[in-house]
């Protein structure tokens, strides 16, 4: 076909990138979450296990499986393809180091599981072919080691949405390292520990074999030395306000990634709000961090309910009271109607139509501060609150008009 | 307007005014050009200026507009979600960031802007299609996309990723972000945060939408990829300046010609909006909906009604538009039905009253018809049971009355349990205004016959 050829690149910038200038901008570069480093602070241990074993499975000339899993944000992918460029960059220096071909395939990346065989056929050879065929011709290539020396190594990411329901393609890919010329290292990366015993087959999970690799969550003095790291030789923040970010993060989830957005985000925030120091400079304090915590971490239902119309917020104290007299979480429309309606009434408004209510309601629902059953028998629909009485409560106290 | 049609405004907004109602600047009598102006502000089609979107949503502009520089002029990737109730100006906000960054050459030459809308785009094999023509990538041929969903998403990510530093920044703008995330295995969501986050194109994700819980729809590794930027937009007017603004778009500007026709207009206008009538209107159309959405359709039927022999708005205009607006649709419904089928409506009410809610069916219904029927055989007509529930099908057919059970069972049409969607509270209204109500109808309504 012509369109073989074509290099996909999208229109050129007319003017280049602006290089960071200032403190505050060359943290923010650094900060961002692609600006990887290096090596990676904090995961030593992980990267000598993994560097082991892909290589003396490279030296010995074998083939064999490993699983890598933890929740996201703690460095796994980084980690492998940290491996990999320093195995890369030992090919080119040890001259006794077999050369190796590295296959990367993502499950993200792909609409549907058989497309992985057609991506790790066009990694390999540069054919396209469709998923059936491609899968047929992997397995010949596998089995047969016809003209060909390099060892392989495949990274396959997000493993669990390769899954389909003959787990086909799981199979393949964990049967191929076992076939004697096949010289395979397959690297599999996914979110849940138990994920082999959970959706594979025994005959699957037996495959992937039990050379397994878990990472933890950051703990608050990983994630601290992290974003430490990156700003070696930067002053831009003050230490105290790199440990608040940290600490809050690896509370929640040890996600890095959070805390490098936390922490650019502040420096945005001390950025804007610099005027008004004084002496050395802009510096990201305590301040910053809090206010850049509060913006990602916090909810803004309060402030909702607190926005909201009169009769907005008359129709969710109408529902709580409704869920109080009847005890339960779950009201029909026409009940809260009543409420609504006797509400006005206390407070010396004038009750509004049927439909007007309906209209509140449903905007209610469509930010979601209460749920609405689908459909279209609108004196009947159940509803049900999205935040809990207590925060109606509160939300609504001190603000009634 | 349907949703479509919205939803293409929305994602094509320099196309669609354009071809509805170009201005015209020279044809027309001052009311024509009145009207034009007028409505041009009340139906959306234009983006307020900067310095009045600045009165309440400065910070919020701010954040966008600072992180879209970053994005074109230094390549640094980010992404954003923008929520707030709807009519509460996310849109505006988005426009009024993008017009002020087209007229930036520093900024708009760098940058290319993808529009999506998950209205429109309901699927990703859509949503990719239309980036790629958006992008005009080389696998575009006029305004046709070729190669399959896999070859278009592969293609896609290669161009994105080849181009680290030397390509143009991208801007996605995807508005109803939430029905993206309803999206098989929200592909596009982490691909696009992905490349937000690894060193590839520089790209900023905005996702404009209304759910405020909308991060709970993501999968935790999109969450993850996500950078947790939120821009809140709220109806947060007090009333005065809720007037203010009601003042503020009925004002015209000098440049509609007629001066003194102007001065008029605008002095008319400031006595309009501290008219106690007014104030009463905007107050009850405030204490339901603070969006500016609804006061300019408040305020679109008044325009409208601006004529030569009419030239100004007055108070009553208003309080006829609010009428229009705060209409119960329900009752609207039980005006037009016949005598019969409002005794059917009493009937049910009565029923729904005995069983405390519990539904009845055809026949449960027939049989209390017939008690009243039988009573007051002089005054009203008695139907044959065919007629009746040619009458009761009609108000199923209006949805006044619904099946309980969904439109699905097999159960016969007499004996399906239904209920019945009116209030009494209604039903007494209706009863009231209902032109030749028979009294004894109404005494029905009130006096359920004895058992």
């Amino acid at each position: 076909t012509p369109r073989k050829d074509i290099v996909p690149h999208i229109t050129e910038r007319r003017t280049p990138c602006k290089t960071p200038a200032k403190v505050l901008e060359h943290a923010r570069a650094r900060l961002h979450v692609s600006a990887v480093p290096d090596s990676l602070p904090c995961r030593e241990h992980e990267f000598d296990d993994i560097y082991t074993f892909v290589r003396s499975k490279i030296l010995d000339g074998t083939g064999g499986c490993m699983y890598i899993s933890g929740v996201p944000g703690t460095g796994k992918t980084a980690t492998v393809t940290e491996v990999m460029s320093f195995l890369r960059k030992e090919v080119e220096e040890d001259e006794d180091f077999p050369e190796f071909t590295l296959v990367e395939i993502n499950g993200m990346k792909l609409t549907e599981p058989h497309q992985a065989f057609v991506q790790i056929l066009k990694n390999l050879t540069g054919q396209k072919a469709t998923a059936e065929h491609a899968s047929q011709l992997l397995e010949k290539y596998f089995t047969s080691a016809a003209g060909r020396k390099q060892p392989i190594v495949l990274l396959v990411d997000e493993l669990d949405l390769l899954w389909t329901r003959k787990q086909g393609v799981l199979y393949s890919i964990f049967d191929w390292p076992s076939r004697p010329k096949a010289r395979l290292i397959v690297l599999a990366i996914a979110n849940t520990m138990d994920l082999p015993e959970r959706i594979m087959m025994n005959r699957i999970s037996s495959r992937l074999g039990l050379t397994r690799m878990t990472f933890q969550p950051y703990t608050f003095k990983q994630l601290q030395s992290i974003v430490q790291s990156r700003l070696e030789g930067l002053q831009a923040f003050e230490p105290d306000a790199i440990q608040l970010a940290a600490r809050k993060v690896a509370a929640v989830s040890g996600d890095a990634r959070r805390a490098l957005d936390i922490c650019r985000r502040a420096t945005e925030l001390a950025e804007t709000t610099k005027p008004t120091g004084k002496s050395k400079g802009p510096l990201v304090g305590m301040k910053h961090v809090d206010a850049a915590l509060t913006e990602m971490f916090s909810s803004p239902k309060i402030v909702a309910m607190r926005q909201a119309s009169r009769h907005e917020q008359i129709f969710l104290r109408a529902i709580a009271t409704e869920f109080k007299m009847s005890g339960l979480e779950e009201g029909s429309f026409e009940k809260v109607l009543i409420q609504h309606i006797s509400i006005c009434r206390l407070e010396g408004l004038h009750p509004p139509v049927v439909s007007e209510v309906a209209a509140v309601c449903s905007r209610l629902a469509s930010c979601r501060l209460i749920l609405l059953e689908s459909g279209t028998n609108e004196l009947k629909q159940r509803i049900r609150l999205n935040v809990s009485q207590d925060d109606v409560t509160y939300a609504l106290r001190d603000h009634s008009e | 307007m349907s949703h479509l049609q919205e939803a293409f405004r929305k994602t094509f907004p320099a196309i669609m005014p354009k071809r509805n109602c170009r201005r015209e600047p020279l044809g027309g009598s001052t009311i024509d050009r009145v009207q034009s102006i007028l409505r041009r502000r009340v139906c959306r089609i234009e983006v307020p200026p900067k310095d009045i979107i600045e009165e309440n949503l400065k910070e919020q502009r701010q954040h966008l507009v600072d992180l879209i520089n970053r994005c074109a002029v230094r390549g640094e990737s980010n992404s954003a979600i923008v929520t707030g109730p709807h009519g509460s100006g996310k849109t505006m906000l988005v426009s009024s960031v993008l017009r002020e960054i087209e007229s930036n050459p520093k900024v708009s030459k760098n940058l290319l802007i993808i529009r999506l809308n998950g209205l429109l785009q309901t699927d990703d094999k859509i949503a990719i299609q239309e980036i790629t023509r958006q992008l005009q990538l080389d696998n575009v041929v006029g305004d046709k996309v070729f190669g399959s969903f896999a070859e278009n998403l592969a293609f896609l990510l290669e161009a994105l990723k080849r181009g680290s530093d030397t390509a143009q920044s991208v801007l996605f703008i995807l508005e109803e972000f939430d029905l993206f995330a309803h999206h098989k295995n929200q592909t596009l969501l982490y691909n696009l945060f992905d490349i937000c986050q690894s060193a590839q194109t520089p790209i900023a994700v905005i996702g404009v939408t209304r759910r405020l819980d909308v991060v709970e729809l993501l999968e935790k590794r999109v969450k993850s990829r996500f950078s947790h930027r939120h821009i809140h937009v709220f109806n947060s007017l007090a009333f005065p300046a809720y007037k203010e603004v009601c003042k503020r778009v009925l004002t015209l500007p000098a440049e509609v010609g007629d001066a003194k026709f102007v001065k008029r207009w605008n002095q008319d206008i400031e006595a309009l909006c501290s008219n106690a009538t007014v104030h009463d209107v905007l107050k009850k159309t405030y204490q339901l909906d603070k969006s500016i959405c609804r006061l300019q359709s408040l305020l679109l039927l008044p325009i409208c009604k601006v004529t030569e022999d009419h030239p100004a708005i007055e108070a009553v205009d208003l309080v006829e538009s609010s009428k229009h607006l705060g209409a119960d649709s329900k009752a609207a419904m039980l005006h037009g039905i016949s005598v019969l089928q409002l005794a059917l409506v009493i009937a049910m009410k009565h029923l729904t009253d005995l069983y405390e809610g519990d539904p009845f069916n055809f026949e449960m219904l027939y049989n209390e018809y017939l008690k009243f029927v039988q009573r007051k055989a002089h005054v009203v007509q008695s139907f044959e049971k065919p007629v009746v529930l040619k009458a009761f099908e009609h108000l199923v057919s209006l949805e006044i009355v619904k099946p309980v059970d969904g439109h699905g069972s097999r159960t016969q049409k007499e004996y399906r349990a239904m209920s019945l969607l009116v209030t009494s509270a209604q039903l007494m209204d209706v009863l009231n205004t209902y032109p030749g109500c028979p009294s004894e109808l109404k005494h029905w309504a009130s006096n359920p016959l004895p058992s």
